[in-house]
């Protein structure tokens, strides 16, 4: 198998040559090699030195025994046999970014089927591709944010974070007028009535930077942006380095340090492979601009809640949109624009 | 001799320079507003917000290059049409009589000040179904965006632009936004003070 349309990532540790990203050479969006491998063929048809050999044995061989056992158990049921079969594929499927939508398929009715059987609900997981001539960006009115937080509540339960230890996507700082972003002095936790006397209200959360540096540093390519300028993560290719939340000068992602719980009741069934899909421990999380649902033409789901109308989303290759609109008249700017991390996100004033 | 090598030099510095110099990928930018700039195209794909506004009844504003929709309003005020109660003009109908239902005692009006504003500066005394700019001319109640507009010009520029407001539905055209009445009571436009929705206690006890 060539060296071009492998369907893993491994680390250029002082090898020579300096492969591009994937076959295609871009570094963002998906790219389709012309002979796809599914499941395990991905990782078991190459060839490799012993030493690799026995690590891939060694990694696969609690999961390999744990399928095994139980598929050939008599007394094992239908279900736990299709369970650890399932398990089995899932545990050898390859990065999203590399899967062909044929893959993408398999891999999400076997995510479907186990919730499934783990909790007798269907959801619905979405693979649906970025859209032709659209970039998502975002602008931030910082006049008329109040403070009442409405989008983090509407943030939670969209995308089915963790109840318990309260992790947020997004954060409303509150700064004192006349100190400028003075982020030191702001308090992104109140509790009093706001808008408070002598202060305003910014917001900050993943600003999908279109030169992003967590994408850069992430050692397992599970971190990429999108055709559409999504930043995204694929949890199951995450290894939960946290290189990438180091990386980050916006304080955008976010670690699980325990699995998510969400009562069944309140999981939002409507998912997508790359958003808001239940994460597992150990692994990144962030703002998606609610990928699920701008995939489908609505707005985020923090867009939609707020009540002040601070917040804009929007195409920004349209030159209709009002997204553009605010870019082109409003006195737009970005968080540490020096960086050059080019953020698709602007805050403006009235 | 010498002016062979030269020219050799000669060459070989231009074709460095036309190497370095040529950008590997074409579709690098520097900046992302480079980007958009130079892949900006109208919207013309499949997605469209209509499914999520199905349900709202809409009309149109058509101003200079703006055109957009925004919620029809007379379907949403309950005791529309008004002169089904104003049959009489307003000085008999306050000759207020006993055991006789007083109607809009609970309205105050809050919006500027009494020297600026009172009743019938948008509201009609002759016309309860219309209401009536600064110049007396009828104003349609789904298009009172045109009466805020006459004084709240900047934010009507706003509006209009997309800054100010909220698009409902989806980013995908066509545009549905909420007009001024829709998020601004016009008897008390101001927004209140309120408790936040949300307090993070872990991220409180984390930090003590």
């Amino acid at each position: 198998m060539s060296e071009t349309n492998k369907k893993w990532y491994s680390l250029n540790l002082n090898r020579s040559k300096k492969s591009e990203s994937c076959g295609c050479g871009s570094n963002s969006g998906g790219c389709n090699s012309d002979k796809p491998k599914d499941g395990f063929d991905q990782i078991m048809d190459i060839s490799m030195s012993r030493r690799t050999a026995f690590t891939k044995i060694t990694a696969g061989l609690l999961i390999g025994a744990g399928a095994v056992s139980s598929s050939c158990s008599i007394i094992g049921s239908d279900e736990s046999k299709e369970k650890s079969a399932m398990e089995w594929e899932e545990y050898f499927k390859g990065n999203y970014k590399l899967m062909t939508d044929e893959e993408k398929d398999k891999s999400i009715n076997r995510l479907v089927r186990s919730y499934e059987l783990n909790h007798g609900k269907k959801i619905n997981i979405s693979s649906k591709n970025a859209e032709e001539n659209v970039l998502f960006g975002y602008a931030f009115n910082i006049s008329k944010c109040q403070g009442y937080m409405d989008c983090v509540n509407a943030c939670v339960e969209e995308n089915n974070q963790d109840r318990t230890s309260e992790m947020q996507y997004i954060r409303i700082h509150e700064m004192k007028d006349g100190k400028g972003f003075n982020f030191e002095e702001a308090d992104d936790n109140y509790y009093h009535e706001v808008p408070a006397d002598g202060h305003f209200y910014m917001g900050t959360q993943c600003f999908h930077c279109d030169n992003p540096p967590c994408v850069e540093v992430c050692p397992v390519q599970a971190t990429w942006k999108e055709k559409d300028g999504i930043v995204v993560i694929d949890y199951d290719w995450c290894i939960g380095c946290r290189y990438c939340m180091a990386a980050c000068p916006y304080d955008g992602r976010r670690f699980n340090w325990k699995t998510p719980e969400v009562p069944e009741e309140e999981v939002n069934k409507n998912q997508h492979y790359l958003g808001n899909r239940l994460r597992k421990k150990g692994v990144m999380e962030k703002c998606t601009f609610c990928i699920q649902r701008s995939r489908e033409g609505k707005n985020p789901a923090c867009v939609e809640a707020c009540p002040t109308g601070s917040r804009t989303f929007g195409n920004l290759l349209d030159p209709n949109s009002t997204i553009r609109w605010i870019l082109d008249n409003k006195k737009v700017f970005r968080l540490k624009e020096d960086l050059g991390t080019e953020p698709k996100f602007w805050y403006y004033m009235d | 001799m010498t002016a062979k090598i030269k020219v050799i030099t000669q060459f070989i510095v231009v074709c460095l320079f036309t190497i370095s110099c040529k950008h590997s990928d074409e579709h690098k930018y520097h900046t992302v507003i480079d980007k958009i700039e130079a892949n900006t195209v109208e919207y013309k794909g499949e997605i469209s917000s209509d499914i999520y506004n199905e349900t709202i009844k809409k009309v149109e504003v058509i101003d200079s290059d703006f055109k957009f929709l925004i919620p029809e309003r007379k379907s949403q005020i309950v005791s529309y049409k008004c002169s089904e109660c104003h049959s009489q003009p307003l000085e008999k109908l306050k000759e207020h009589k006993v055991g006789e239902k007083a109607a809009h005692w609970n309205i105050k009006l809050n919006h500027a000040g009494p020297e600026t504003m009172n009743c019938t500066t948008c509201h009609n005394k002759n016309d309860f179904d219309h209401l009536q700019s600064l110049t007396n001319s009828s104003i349609d109640f789904n298009f009172s965006y045109k009466l805020c507009s006459q004084c709240h010009q900047k934010e009507f520029k706003d509006w209009k632009g997309g800054a100010h407001g909220k698009q409902l539905g989806g980013w995908a055209p066509p545009r549905l936004s909420n007009t001024c009445v829709n998020c601004h009571n016009p008897h008390n436009p101001k927004f209140e003070k309120r408790w936040p929705v949300r307090f993070n206690t872990t991220v409180e006890k984390e930090r003590e």
